[in-house]
């Protein structure tokens, strides 16, 4: 009988152990940010300025922007613990757990993800960004695209800004004769014709990119307002997606997209075609440079223009309006802090550490990005010839100009589309298939 | 046997406390969920908005995720009849008594102990590569020029790299199943068999075949749970933002969890649930038709 009683003590006293176990962990989770979920950190955590990163700590920007927080650890005093999680993890984790009350102080993302999807968890930085006067070095562009983001009010700081444009080969374009960077439609035809001739294709895409090229495209002839009806409610029979697929038609009928268009899987275009040397343009983010630099090289020459401007066309959407060069997709990581957060103050100076002088010149330096200080003039060589396009960038379009709004219908937008591109479909086929799918 | 009420509850009692709370507690706010419209999984119940069973019908009206279901029907028939029998081919080889059969187990097994991303991006950038691939470059060398040319990775035919290159990374995982199930039968049978004239095909037609019926039902379910969770192959296989010849549920799920591509786009916890609820009910489903339709309890052996 003794032995009897001591077993079901012992088997309560390990059922008892597991929970606690199980317990505790989550408490120390909670209240430490999920890193270490040690008795000393739970102590601290009061003081402890806990920032989630979107980056993973062996990427350029992680490590340029581990270095800004040492420095800033070193000046303040100011405890920070600094969380990479990479884009998945921030995408899928962040909203979960500042749910559930985790302490995170500040976190970032991209400039949409943060304002949209997060916006209920944001503080409203006007009033500290107004104390440091941050914005006398910051980009208005990209200030404004905040505000309107945020609903009017600042509520996350820009960094990393990056411009969506055509990047192309200069010594390809010297050698087809070409002088000048196309700013219109018949401009880019006749460039794409002297490549031709010159024995030269001139241009292509990868699959994970295609939907930005209707997206652009669209968006000239109608605008980003229009671009998102067409997906939303289906209008894709107006005259202007059908002008648009007789474009793009032309552009595949005339042999000016690789062969390989139909078939490429990123990054098969952009490393293997682009930086190789076998095709002039590619239609990309201004992180481009970076991505293909080690099969680029050091001697390649970069160019770089906007989506050219295209002629008027006819279009029944309301309240469609035509966009020109100065209208691009540009945007940016931007940080935010936790409308919760107890170090308001301490999360921004660290913010401002990361994104003015020194460090945003380092940051922009190790992974050849675009500096976000004003007085950083300086641009990395690679993407130094985004600057006049960066500059005259006025009105900001979203991701894809919008044409991805409708998630049920990006599937079939980009099989159709490339199917475009590669000529194994016409501009009614494209339209007709569509249709057919929007109904 | 004298039962001790007492012991049982205190053996039980951590073991059923998990399966309530880890197992049970979730299926059960996952049903609940599916009758919802909420915009972030972790939502207090406070936000969700009460919309019946419109998640079920919304998803039954969206053709993107009939495509979906289409494409998962087709790997799991197609894809199943393809691995079943090369990994039951195989199973029987290496059971037979070749020379090497570690080594040749091995072999075939290597995809499973490969990452997934490793494999589809051999798959994707090398051995379909329209320029220097491997299928290119093989079958230009035999002159067979129709084959060389076959645009693996465009719409067309992008279902079916996609289901080649999973089916070449299950076989192994399916064969070391059945040699299993080979390896349990007494070689008696076979003696017997053999004695009395039956040749290999007899042997395998009338003798592993019947006695390995069991093994075909775990195989089977084994199959249907891990296609009915076919998402990392597909990710993979569509860049950024999902695509019409590979996506599948669980894709459709991701997305309306947390948004699809780089786009912010409508978001519903709900109808992921919904999904989820789906997905579950296929699978009891397969599983109960296996059990009716393959008796494995009249044998004994």
């Amino acid at each position: 009988m003794k032995k009897k009683i001591l077993s079901v003590l012992l088997c309560v006293a390990m059922a008892a152990t597991m929970l606690a176990g199980c317990g505790s962990k989550d408490a120390g989770n909670s209240n430490a940010g999920g890193s270490n979920a040690g008795g000393e950190k739970t102590d601290a955590s009061s003081e402890t300025l806990v920032y989630w990163s979107m980056w993973e700590a062996t990427e350029p920007q992680g490590q340029a922007i581990q270095a800004a927080v040492d420095a800033y650890v070193a000046e303040t005093g100011i405890k920070v613990d600094v969380q990479f999680k990479g884009r998945t993890g921030i995408r899928e984790g962040l909203q979960p757990a500042l749910d559930a009350g985790t302490k995170i102080d500040m976190f970032d993302e991209d400039i949409d993800r943060v304002n949209s999807a997060w916006g209920k968890y944001l503080m409203d930085l006007e009033t500290l960004a107004k104390a440091s006067d941050y914005e006398a070095t910051a980009n208005a562009g990209l200030i404004a695209a905040c505000r309107e983001a945020g609903g009017g009010t600042l509520k996350s700081i820009p960094y990393q800004p990056n411009v969506f444009a055509f990047f192309y080969n200069v010594d390809l374009f010297e050698q087809a004769g070409i002088t000048a960077a196309p700013k219109t439609w018949d401009e880019l035809l006749d460039a794409c014709a002297k490549l031709k001739a010159a024995g030269i294709t001139p241009m292509t895409m990868d699959d994970a990119y295609a939907t930005c090229v209707i997206g652009y495209h669209l968006g000239r002839y109608v605008g980003e307002d229009g671009v998102r009806k067409i997906v939303t409610e289906g209008l894709w029979d107006d005259p202007a997606v059908l002008q648009m697929a007789k474009d793009i038609e032309e552009l595949a009928s005339n042999g000016y997209y690789s062969e390989y268009v139909g078939t490429n899987v990123w990054p098969q275009g952009q490393n293997v075609e682009l930086a190789g040397g076998q095709v002039a343009m590619y239609l990309n983010g201004s992180w481009l440079p970076n991505e293909v630099k080690a099969t680029a090289g050091e001697n390649f020459r970069w160019g770089c223009f906007a989506y050219p401007a295209l002629n008027a066309c006819a279009t029944n959407i309301e309240g469609a309006a035509p966009t020109g060069t100065e209208s691009n997709n540009f945007g940016a990581q931007v940080f935010a802090i936790n409308k919760d957060s107890q170090m308001a103050e301490e999360a921004f100076g660290l913010i401002e550490k990361i994104t003015k002088g020194e460090f945003d010149q380092k940051l922009a330096e190790d992974s050849i990005g675009i500096p976000a200080d004003t007085t950083n003039t300086e641009w990395p060589a690679l993407v130094s010839c985004a600057k006049p396009v960066m500059a005259e960038s006025l009105n900001r379009f979203t991701w894809a100009v919008g044409v991805e709004t409708n998630a049920d219908m990006t599937p079939v937008i980009k099989e159709n589309f490339i199917k475009l591109m590669a000529g194994t479909i016409d501009a009614e086929g494209f339209v007709q298939a569509m249709l057919a799918a929007s109904k | 046997m004298k039962k001790n009420k007492g012991m049982i509850v205190a053996f039980l009692t951590p073991a059923v406390l998990f399966f309530l709370v880890i197992f049970v507690y979730p299926i059960l706010r996952t049903i609940l969920m599916s009758f919802f419209n909420i915009e972030g999984v972790t939502d207090a119940m406070g936000l969700w908005t009460f919309t019946g069973i419109e998640n079920y019908v919304t998803l039954l009206s969206t053709s993107l995720f009939r495509t979906a279901m289409l494409n998962l029907g087709k790997i799991w028939l197609f894809g199943g009849i393809i691995v079943m029998s090369l990994s039951l081919l195989f199973g029987v080889i290496i059971t037979s008594g070749i020379r090497f059969k570690k080594f040749f187990r091995a072999v075939i097994y290597l995809p499973n102990i490969v990452s997934a991303v490793a494999l589809a991006t051999m798959w994707l950038q090398y051995v379909y590569n329209p320029q220097y691939g491997l299928f290119k470059t093989f079958f230009s060398a035999l002159h067979l020029d129709s084959l060389a040319s076959i645009p693996w990775t465009d719409g067309d035919h992008k279902f079916m790299a996609l289901l080649i290159a999973y089916c070449f990374g299950m076989v192994g995982y399916h064969m070391l199943i059945w040699t299993s199930g080979i390896e349990r039968i007494s070689p008696d049978y076979y003696e017997a068999a053999l004695i009395d004239g039956a040749n290999k095909i007899h042997q395998f037609r009338y003798i592993t075949l019947p006695l390995l019926k069991g093994v075909f039902k775990t195989n089977i379910t084994m199959w249907s749970v891990t296609c009915v969770g076919f998402f990392v192959w597909s990710q993979l296989f569509s860049t950024v933002t999902a695509e019409t010849a590979t996506i599948t549920p669980m894709v459709y799920m991701y997305m309306q969890m947390f948004g699809a591509g780089n786009t912010m786009t409508d978001r519903n916890a709900g109808l992921a649930a919904s999904i989820g609820v789906v997905l579950s009910l296929c699978v009891v489903l397969v599983f109960t038709l296996c059990n009716l339709l393959l008796k494995d309890d009249d044998l004994e052996f």
